[in-house]
């Protein structure tokens, strides 16, 4: 890791100085020790900032729904999950690859902020949940790659056992399951505001007219909130897992989205997306010999 | 939705229990097919509220989810076979959007019964009054629906 | 001191649980939280709740009145006062000295709140000092003593095998009376509190900030910040609700509900303007509410360092490194 920080700070030494890029997207280190923040890096000087460890979660993509301000080329950090979230935001027309130079990083799989809460730096600290079964941990779109890339290893299945644990549920224990999590909600928007594939130009959870979505917190509104953000994100989830990780009151988001994922795979045969940013949503296609057994 | 769905409150009074249904309706196909059946003299339990949109593309999943919300026991949503669109190919989308939509909504717990998408031409008055009267009695042997609805 | 063995706590808020509705610290699903008591469940009393107790005063959804209005004929119906008493036990100081900022803001100034004082006026709290000290805590720094919370009617101490009281008020003194018989007076001491991990120094922070509304530390601080409402929803001191009503044929109701100044239509008016653009003004306003133009108005500061927004914001925003920028900030 301590490698990979040093060509990133100086990768991005050499893109600011040589004015290639006028910003770069990257982590810093945050507070406690078992956080990294997102940071803009603008100034030669404050490339010593840069960081890349266990706990760089964020994914940095979603930031570049900001860049109209920004006068010039960006340069961004990518791990596997990142870079299908820019492979999203072209796809829907939200960023230019033109505009974007992309620093890939392979990534070897995070660690669990909530479980380092209370240890110490060198602690046993148990792996992030959203990186437990990573397919892509190698970036799948960059200009420039840090490091080897590395295998994709299963180091968990918390996510997929849960889903096959539902599957097998009858629709009231279900029904019981996923009323639990949502009474739970907030409605921070947490997840929604987090999420690459969130990208509307104002959300229909905003808008007061009409109002699809009452202000008051009950299980029912909550309800509609989470699934039509599931369904809105459907065949656009890029799995990067940051709506569970954002998520204050833990509800297993990932469970919903994972499970839309392996439908759109099953009945589709779609590949996941963010691979392919010229390729239209699963949703915003069609086969003439899509199945239709439900009908 | 001025579709008297506050007309009668449900469970209360004196009236047995009886199964609201939402049907939409493409304006081409489906609608088409439910004026044939009245015309046709086809009877149908009047369960059923008929809202006719110009597509089946244009059902969006949160319509769906709104009218659990509101109140109504079941949901249909109807529109022309694939190849005979109006507009082409509007019901291509809606088969790929209510094939996961209907997976997601029996993986949040709703009765496979309680959401259904049938293919219902101009011409099949007989199927829309078979698809409906067998929907009515499905749900009707199932009761009211209390999930993802509002709290009186 | 009085004071009960830690394993027979139990007993005791049976007893209160009796006479009042008892809230206490639960862990659901991992998240700490302020709920109704209920005997058999186990008590979370390791760290303070993720979910601040605000709610049971100022709950996210409360219903206001109902209404029926058929032709000319109105009538309305007010929502029954709540009456019964409650005790909100195991409160930590940061959430204590909140709770009297609510106090100034719902009930101070010539305006009283009736649904926060009724269930204000009908609770006794019970403090709980800390011992162990999150890695995000930094209460001592607000100014607060973890071990002594501000406004409580009894003090809870750890006192190693056994938890002692202390009654800071009449009503706690009352308290400590009623349920004397599972009490027992004892000569040990109270265990402190950890040394504090986290620091920072606020002093001129909310007079230097009134002339730094213009400043360019504002871009620089709320650039990463996402706009979710994150922190203000687990904040123990933000009040911000929202007023709405649902109608149904002839009857209605209206309610209220948390509101967060990090939302974008939080300050958008009906012809679309919003005087809060962008999440450079969102930001300002939050921090400069909280240390700042509280500060002003009533003279202590709203943010009582709980660090829970530290602890969960989804990019880390770190109010007390946004304290020292501040600090750090040159201003004319």
């Amino acid at each position: 890791m301590k490698e990979i920080t040093q060509k990133m700070r100086d990768t991005a030494r050499e893109l600011l100085s040589s004015g290639q890029v006028a910003l770069v997207l990257g982590w810093e280190k945050g507070y406690p020790w078992y956080k990294s923040a997102p940071t803009f890096i603008d100034k030669v000087e404050d490339v010593e900032r840069l960081v890349f460890d266990e706990f760089c979660h964020n994914n940095l993509s979603k930031y570049l729904l900001d860049l109209a301000a920004v006068d010039g080329k960006v340069a961004l950090f990518v791990k596997g999950c990142d870079s299908r979230g820019v492979n999203r935001l072209i796809q829907d027309n939200q960023v230019k690859r033109e505009q974007l130079y992309i620093i890939g990083i392979p990534c070897p799989g995070l660690k669990d902020p909530d479980d380092a809460a209370g240890k110490n730096w060198g602690d046993e600290i148990n792996g992030a949940v959203k990186c437990q079964d990573c397919r892509f941990p190698n970036p799948v779109v960059y200009d420039l790659l840090l490091g080897e890339k590395v295998p994709a290893v299963e180091r968990g299945r918390e996510t997929r056992e849960l889903i096959e644990r539902l599957e097998k549920m009858k629709p009231d224990e279900r029904y019981e399951f996923w009323a639990g999590q949502f009474n739970r909600c907030i409605r921070c928007y947490a997840c929604r505001n987090i999420c690459p594939a969130c990208n509307c130009r104002e959300c229909v959870f905003d808008r007061a007219v009409p109002e699809w979505l009452g202000k008051a917190n009950n299980l029912v509104e909550n309800q509609f909130m989470q699934l039509t953000r599931a369904i809105h994100v459907a065949g656009r989830c890029i799995e990067c897992g940051e709506c569970e990780r954002a998520c204050p009151v833990n509800i297993p988001l990932m469970a919903l989205n994972r499970k839309i994922i392996n439908d759109i795979e099953e009945l589709f045969g779609e590949e996941p997306a963010g691979l392919d940013p010229e390729k239209k949503t699963p949703l915003g296609r069609f086969e003439l010999d899509d199945p239709e057994k439900f009908m | 939705m001025s579709v008297g769905l506050n007309a009668e409150k449900q469970g209360t009074g004196q009236k047995a229990w009886e199964p609201k249904i939402l049907v939409f309706a493409c304006n081409w196909c489906t609608y088409a097919g439910a004026d044939l059946a009245g015309l046709s003299r086809l009877q149908y339990p009047p369960n059923i509220r008929i809202l006719r949109v110009p597509c089946s593309g244009r059902v969006n999943p949160q319509f769906v989810i709104r009218a659990f919300q509101k109140g109504l026991d079941g949901v249909l949503v109807a529109g022309c076979h694939p190849g005979d669109c109006h507009y082409s190919t509007g019901n291509y989308f809606t088969r790929r959007r209510y094939l996961l939509t209907k997976r997601l909504l029996e993986y949040m717990g709703i009765d496979p019964q309680r959401f259904q998408v049938r293919w219902i031409s101009g011409s099949e008055g007989p199927k829309f009054q078979q698809v409906v009267t067998q929907l009515v009695e499905e749900i009707k042997a199932m009761g009211p629906n209390r999930k993802m609805r509002d709290p009186e | 001191m009085l004071a009960i063995e830690k394993k027979r706590l139990n007993e005791l808020l049976r007893r209160m649980n009796r006479d009042f509705q008892v809230y206490v610290p639960y862990l659901e699903n991992g998240t700490g939280k302020f709920a109704p008591y209920q005997e058999e469940r186990e008590l979370y009393l390791e760290m303070n709740t993720l979910l601040p107790p605000k709610d049971i005063f100022f709950p996210q959804t409360e219903k206001m009145y109902k209404f029926r209005a058929a032709g000319n004929e109105l009538e309305i119906e007010e929502i029954a006062e709540q009456k019964e008493k409650q005790v909100v036990f195991g409160i930590r100081s940061c959430d204590a000295f909140s709770i009297d900022c609510l106090d100034k803001v719902f009930l101070s100034r010539g305006y009283e709140d009736a649904f926060y004082k009724n269930k204000r006026e009908n609770t006794l709290l019970v403090g709980l000092a800390c011992t162990a000290v999150g890695d995000t805590c930094f209460c001592q720094s607000m100014g607060l003593n973890p071990q002594e919370a501000v406004g409580v009617d009894l003090q809870v101490l750890d006192l190693g095998a056994e938890w002692g009281f202390k009654a800071r008020t009449a009503a706690g003194q009352e308290l400590l009376a009623k349920y004397g018989d599972v009490l027992h007076e004892t000569g040990a001491s109270p265990l402190p509190a950890e040394e504090f991990k986290l620091k920072v120094e606020v002093e001129g922070v909310p007079e230097k900030l009134s002339r730094m509304f213009d400043h360019p530390v504002w871009e620089e601080v709320s650039r990463k910040c996402l706009g979710c409402a994150l922190c203000t929803y687990l904040c123990p001191t933000c009040h911000c609700f929202d007023v709405s009503g649902k109608v149904k044929g002839e009857e209605g109701y209206r309610f209220r509900c948390w509101d967060s100044c990090m939302f974008s239509e939080y300050t958008r008016m009906a012809g679309g303007h919003n005087p809060r653009p962008t999440k450079k003004e969102r930001v300002r306003n939050r921090f400069m509410h909280k240390l700042s133009y509280f500060v002003e108005r009533y003279g202590q500061l709203l943010c009582t360092g709980c660090g829970r927004c530290l602890a969960k914001c989804p990019v880390n925003m770190d109010i007390t490194a946004v304290i020292r920028k501040i600090k750090e900030a040159e201003v004319e």
